[in-house]
């Protein structure tokens, strides 16, 4: 129905996906897809920036909670990044700043990797 | 009625013979020499014989005799005819006097014999005349029946010319009607249309039966031509008579020989004939079979044993692929060989199918699903798709394998083999092909329907599972003095996973909560039921909104799968004092609507089933507010400010702007209006999400 695209980039063993579009129960299974090839293939370093996202449904959050146990069991994460206001407040209004590291630049979050590994265990979110 | 008419012809039969031959017995002893005597015993004759035909045609016989069984009865009463006239004229001793051109008696036996003989024979050659009447114009063509009708008619026509004549006299006229009849007979008796329709057994036995009618005949034609006992008897009785049996049994002779001989030439093709009638058969009910394909199986079964009938082949088999509602889109790709599945085999086993094709990639499987046509092999051993044979016991010399084709796709393989080589002759690989074509569109008229009727049941099980949800909204709204409430949802679909509850905690305290479920349709309106039972059940025990909603994620995380999650927002209003103390668990922010502000109150507080832990707990927050007189929360779901028009949302923004004029109307009033806005700004869309809106006007104390 809507246009929904997502463009794979890969930046110092971080993938970055970038989602554009409408992402709504029918678009969805795209972006299913992407995290799961992302998984198969032991990619656990995933930014996925929100620049060009504009809307996002109650279906497109769930597919982040379906992968981000997996992804925080291999020690990787899923950070989200760059979101206009209005995608914001829908992950805002359901807590999803809690259980996500939430950034306003791509760069920040593919850092913050790095710094992660540095530190001691103890010290992650 | 015709009982009584015919009791009537046989009386007068019966009496006209009498007189005649009472008539006969005088005139053996006494000369009688009165003028017209011998033109009136002849008139009792024809008159006589008249009403036995009449009788005859009268009897109305059971219809739906074969041809084939009337001869064979008519095979009977021949025979005995004949053997019954043999016999009196051998028992006819002292035979006749000729005298002056008439023939007269030498003794009462030969007399009565005479009469009796001549009875018989003139009732049998009226049967005879009856049972070629129903063979000759068979299929009643306009020719075929004038013809037989110039025959009949110049049979009578000799036989009444010579009713003025002596015995043994003879005339020009008589003479040249024979021989017209004799034409008219040969004419008639290239009439053989029910021939052709019998089957190769009917056929054998029709030459037989032809055979020997025509012996009886001819020897019958031999006693009337040759000067004997019987010619005589009957010139005696009656010359029109004799020469009636006489012509009819010409006719018998002439038409039984030609049966005989056009029948003994049918047979070499009676064969190719059954097997063409049993195709047509066949084929005629196969296409019936189209319009009654609600048993699948039976269906199936019946293309298999019809293909057997068709081609003579030993065994038949059929394989399908399942039914697939995506293949017509993709028609060029190749399907998977091994989806086929063998539906319906008669004299084989399914071991046997699969010895058959047990070399992969190499099978005649793929080979008919990748060219999409017929493939026959003579000789199975010879080919190298069945190298494996040689070795193992098989029975099947030559296969026939033709694809049914839907759509440009095949959708099954129908399989004939025989236990010779070179066993299918061009004749049952096109009867084969027909048969799969038709087989073809009864199995997907058959499939059509079967969705049809699953789609059917699907409807009423959904309509069913609407009417059940809607139940599990609140059929009774609270009402108070204090309170002005409405409340409204619409799934996007049949079912939705929006909910809306109330609970009267005490009597004072009023429940409300709202919630969504992530997601729509049937998954969602499962975990709203459920949602339903969890807050029936808890929030009474937990009537503090913070307390409640962490139970009731507790148990949520236990059964909500991990891409799943529900937001509610739970507010508990104490209805004499304005106090309202609200939770929100992820879920729209409540809308406040005061005498002098309109904005959201949205305390923290993530989604019920994303997380367990106290991540949870902690983020929920409890917030207290103060109600004044007039004032009108409104609690809504995701679908009014996710509202579209085009790429545009309808938002939190014009939402708020709606209720901001309207404080002033009653909760119907507020819930009507908002309704309206959105339907507005959507532009009469339909709505792809579902749509809850719950109102709460509190009118307060008036003191």
């Amino acid at each position: 129905m809507s246009d929904f695209k997502i463009a794979q980039r890969e930046k110092d063993a971080v993938s970055v996906l970038e989602l554009k579009g409408y992402l709504d129960a029918h678009t969805a299974s795209k972006l299913e897809e992407a995290l799961k090839t992302l998984l198969s293939n032991g990619r656990y370093h995933i930014v996925v920036n929100c620049r060009e996202l504009s809307y996002i449904s109650s279906a497109g959050l769930g597919v982040f909670m379906e992968f981000i146990e997996d992804v925080r069991k291999h020690d990787g994460d899923i950070k989200l990044t760059n979101m206009s206001p209005k995608v914001y407040n829908v992950f805002d209004l359901l807590g999803f700043p809690l259980l996500y590291e939430i950034f306003k630049d791509e760069q920040e979050a593919i850092v913050r990797f790095f710094d992660r590994k540095k530190m001691p265990p103890s010290t992650t979110l | 009625m015709i009982k009584l008419r015919r009791f009537l012809y046989i009386g007068g039969a019966f009496l006209l013979l009498l007189v005649k031959f009472t008539i006969d017995v005088i005139s053996k002893n006494v000369e009688l020499e009165i003028g017209g005597l011998s033109l009136f015993r002849e008139l009792l004759a024809i008159g006589a014989y008249a009403l036995i035909y009449l009788t005859i045609s009268s009897t109305v016989t059971r219809q739906g005799n074969t041809p084939l069984r009337r001869l064979g009865l008519f095979l009977i009463v021949a025979y005995g005819v004949l053997f019954v006239t043999i016999g009196f004229s051998l028992s006819a001793a002292d035979g006749f006097d000729r005298k002056n051109l008439s023939l007269l008696p030498m003794d009462y036996p030969t007399l009565f014999f005479a009469s009796v003989s001549s009875l018989i024979l003139t009732t049998f050659a009226v049967l005879s005349l009856r049972l070629l009447s129903d063979l000759v114009p068979f299929q009643d063509r306009k020719g075929n029946r004038r013809n037989y009708l110039v025959l009949v008619g110049l049979i009578l026509a000799s036989a009444l010319s010579v009713a003025m004549l002596r015995p043994l006299d003879s005339s020009i006229l008589t003479t040249v009607l024979i021989v017209l009849s004799i034409i008219v007979i040969v004419v008639n008796s290239y009439r053989f249309p029910w021939i052709v329709y019998l089957t190769k057994r009917e056929k054998i036995y029709t030459v037989i039966f032809a055979f020997f009618l025509f012996l009886a005949f001819v020897g019958l034609t031999i006693f009337l031509a040759a000067d004997g006992t019987i010619k005589q008897s009957l010139l005696y009785y009656s010359y029109p008579a004799r020469q009636f049996v006489f012509l009819v049994s010409l006719f018998g002779c002439i038409y039984f020989g030609m049966a005989f001989v056009s029948t003994l030439f049918h047979l070499p093709t009676a064969d190719a004939f059954d097997r063409k009638r049993s195709e047509v058969t066949s084929l005629h009910n196969l296409s019936r079979l189209i319009t009654q394909v609600f048993d699948f199986n039976e269906l199936v079964d019946t293309v298999t044993s019809m293909t057997l009938q068709v081609c003579e082949a030993k065994s038949c088999w059929l394989e399908l692929l399942p039914p697939d509602p995506g293949s017509h889109a993709s028609g060029s790709i190749v399907a998977d060989s091994s989806a086929l599945h063998v539906v319906a085999m008669k004299n084989v086993a399914l071991a046997d199918i699969d010895l058959l094709h047990r070399v992969p990639g190499q099978n005649l499987r793929d080979d008919i699903l990748r060219l999409g046509t017929t493939i026959v092999i003579d000789d199975v051993l010879r080919d190298s798709r069945f190298g494996h044979l040689k070795k193992a016991k098989n029975s099947i010399a030559a296969i026939v394998a033709t694809p049914l084709v839907s759509h440009n796709v095949v959708i099954g393989i129908l399989y004939a083999t025989k236990e010779f080589r070179n066993g299918f002759v061009k004749d049952d690989m096109d009867a084969i092909s027909a048969f799969a074509d038709q087989a073809t569109i009864a199995i997907e008229n058959s499939r059509l329907i079967n969705q049809s009727i699953e789609r059917e049941r699907l409807l009423r099980e959904m309509a069913l599972a609407q009417e059940m949800q809607r139940r599990l909204l609140p059929q009774v709204l609270p009402s108070s003095p204090m309170l002005e409430v409405d409340a409204v949802s619409t799934p996007a679909f049949e079912v939705g996973g929006d909910y809306y509850d109330f609970v009267q905690l005490d009597d004072r305290r009023l429940g409300i909560v709202v919630g969504d479920v992530s997601g729509k349709g049937v998954s969602a309106a499962f975990y709203m039921s459920e949602v339903k039972g969890i807050f029936q059940a808890l929030s009474r025990l937990y009537p503090s909104p913070r307390d409640f909603l962490i139970r009731a994620n507790d148990v949520l995380m236990g059964t909500v799968d991990r891409h799943s999650f529900i937001s509610l927002v739970f507010a508990v209003m104490d209805i004499r004092t304005g106090q309202v103390i609200l939770s929100r668990a992820g879920h729209c922010p409540m809308l406040l609507v005061s005498a002098d502000e309109v904005h959201y109150v949205r305390p923290g507080g993530m989604g019920l089933g994303l997380s367990r832990d106290a991540v949870f707990a902690e983020s929920l927050e409890e917030q207290c507010l103060q109600l004044n007189t007039g004032d009108v929360c409104v609690f809504y779901t995701d679908g009014i400010t996710e509202a579209r028009c085009r790429s545009e949302e309808f938002g939190y923004d014009r939402l708020l702007e709606a209720v901001r004029r309207v404080r002033h109307l009653s909760a119907s009033g507020i819930k009507d209006h908002i309704l309206k806005t959105v339907h507005d700004f959507v532009e009469q869309q339909a709505h792809d999400d579902d749509i809850t809106l719950v109102v709460v006007k509190w009118k307060g104390t008036p003191a």
